[in-house]
């Protein structure tokens, strides 16, 4: 710990802290070859949509090592502060660590600067996360591509931004997944907002949330690396939701009743 | 000139008075527990008088601002260093102050060549089991824990006043409102034992100062830490209405 109270840097960045210390995010990673980016493997789905009041964030719970089910109950969407949800697809290891750095981030600010960091400067902070491992995303051994959802107090209205393994930052204006289950869903959230009973925007949380299971639900039939739930085992996919109040995760004790409702036909 | 053991104890004790005479006119920041947790408030002429540090951690700062910024920002940075390198539960007032600020603060005051820190502390912390601590850090580097609360004062009279009443009163059994009033009552009837009795009448500075005065003249500031808080970070500062609410409970006749 530096103790020294002559040498602070009022900054207000977490990460600048964290790299005079010696810290670095990949570190390790400069004497590795470069791999093939298209083999990375992605075992998941997470996923993000615009409803009524707010943003719906939700994804599978089954963490994978190539073909080996390694964790059935891997939390993939994480708090990263009280208005922000990171949803996460790639290789854990990094995406936790990312997640735990913007988590600190965002605190280390708001409390330093005594005001909280703007919406805008949320979503750059984990771009530049992103480029830093760009080395390690391009050598296939810690690629993420993540999902950010926030609440923006001053615009009142929530964001969803998607992110390329590099870093390039994509707001999504309706709705996004990411990981290997997604590309059998997103047709799905597609139709749905252009020609189901209401525009994804429009959903009530119940609706929102039912629609969400049911995606997942889907995924997993067809992505062998996102994990179905369990209800004999009390084992659900996440649900979560950011509003002005801030970020909600659905309790265990609620999803078994979500969950029942959701696989029942209308 | 320092080679002679009692002209450093000189320049210690000279430097003990400089600081002493700068801290003089600070304003009192106290700290009591609650029902629910722990309170900080303080008056202060510019904003900055009470922060949140770390999840679980609060502080109220006497003193030169520029040095209670400075020591604020080291306790920041030790907290989410640590925080983010262990855990949130590493983090407590003890060891930021043991094996953190507290020698280095040390350290700076018998460098009898640079410049001392004008300022002194309070801190407060919630446990895991919610149960609440308080520590009282000064400019060299002397801390103590304080089981029942305390306050820091410019006045070392004041101080000790306000120490003695804390103790008395059982604010842990307080909910907030009634742990409000009190403190603000402590704290009004605190800066008055700084004026001699003789003088009373005659003395038109800030320490004789009444609780109307000081809520138009200065800024409140008041935060718990609260246990019941469902979210990491259980800090949050009085909002504007509760301190209006208070300001009309404590100052009408």
């Amino acid at each position: 710990m530096n103790s020294n109270p002559d040498s602070f840097h009022p900054t207000g960045d977490f990460f600048e802290l964290l790299k005079r210390t010696g810290y670095h995010l990949n570190a390790s990673s400069s004497n590795l070859e470069v791999g093939d980016k298209f083999s990375v493997l992605q075992g998941t789905t997470v996923l993000a949509f615009h409803y009524k009041d707010g943003v719906m964030v939700a994804g599978d719970r089954r963490a994978t090592a190539g073909n080996a089910i390694m964790y059935e109950r891997c939390d993939k969407v994480i708090p990263i502060d009280e208005y922000s949800l990171m949803a996460i697809a790639g290789v854990p290891a990094t995406a936790f660590e990312m997640a735990r750095i913007l988590s600190h981030n965002f605190e280390y600010y708001r409390r330093s600067q005594m005001q909280s960091m703007s919406a805008e400067g949320k979503i750059r902070a984990l771009s530049k996360l992103l480029k830093e491992n760009v080395g390690m995303a391009l050598q296939g051994v810690g690629a993420v591509s993540p999902i950010f959802a926030t609440y923006d107090l001053k615009k009142q209205k929530p964001f969803i931004y998607f992110y390329d393994m590099l870093g390039a930052e994509f707001q999504m204006h309706t709705h996004c997944a990411t990981g290997s289950g997604s590309p059998m869903i997103r047709g799905i959230l597609e139709h749905e907002d252009l020609w189901g009973a209401k525009p994804l925007v429009e959903l009530s949380e119940n609706d929102a949330a039912k629609l969400a299971v049911r995606l997942l639900q889907t995924a997993a039939q067809f992505d062998s690396a996102t994990g179905q739930a369990r209800p004999e085992d009390k084992l659900f996919p996440v649900i979560s939701t950011i509003t002005a109040k801030g970020y909600h995760f659905f309790p265990d004790e609620d999803m078994g009743e979500l969950f029942k409702k959701s696989m029942d036909r209308g | 000139m320092f080679e002679e053991p009692f002209r450093w104890m000189e320049a210690i004790s000279t430097r003990h008075s400089y600081v002493q005479e700068k801290l003089a006119k600070g304003q009192p920041v106290i700290g009591v527990p609650y029902k629910e947790g722990a309170l900080l408030l303080g008056f202060s002429p510019q904003p900055g008088k009470v922060f949140e540090v770390y999840d679980r951690i609060a502080m109220g700062g006497l003193g030169h601002p520029a040095d209670v910024e400075k020591l604020r920002m080291t306790l920041l940075d030790m907290a989410h260093l640590e925080g983010f390198n262990r855990s949130a539960q590493d983090v407590t007032i003890a060891r930021l102050l043991q094996f953190g600020i507290a020698p280095s603060l040390k350290q700076n005051f018998e460098e009898v060549m640079r410049a001392p820190y004008l300022a002194q502390l309070l801190l407060a912390e919630l446990d895991p089991e919610g149960r609440p601590g308080f520590y009282r850090l000064n400019y060299d580097g002397y801390f103590e824990k304080l089981k029942n609360g305390g306050a820091i004062a410019g006045s070392e009279k004041v101080r000790k006043w306000i120490d003695k009443k804390v103790e008395e009163t059982p604010f842990a059994t307080f909910p907030l409102d009634k742990a409000l009033k009190e403190v603000c009552k402590l704290w009004e009837e605190g800066k008055q034992q700084a004026v001699p009795k003789d003088e009373k009448n005659e003395v038109d500075d800030d320490t004789s100062i009444t609780l109307k005065d000081a809520f138009e003249k200065w800024n409140l500031e008041a935060a718990v830490l609260c246990s019941k808080a469902s979210k990491k970070s259980i800090y949050r500062t009085l909002d504007a209405k509760e301190i209006e609410t208070l300001k009309s409970a404590v100052t009408k006749k």
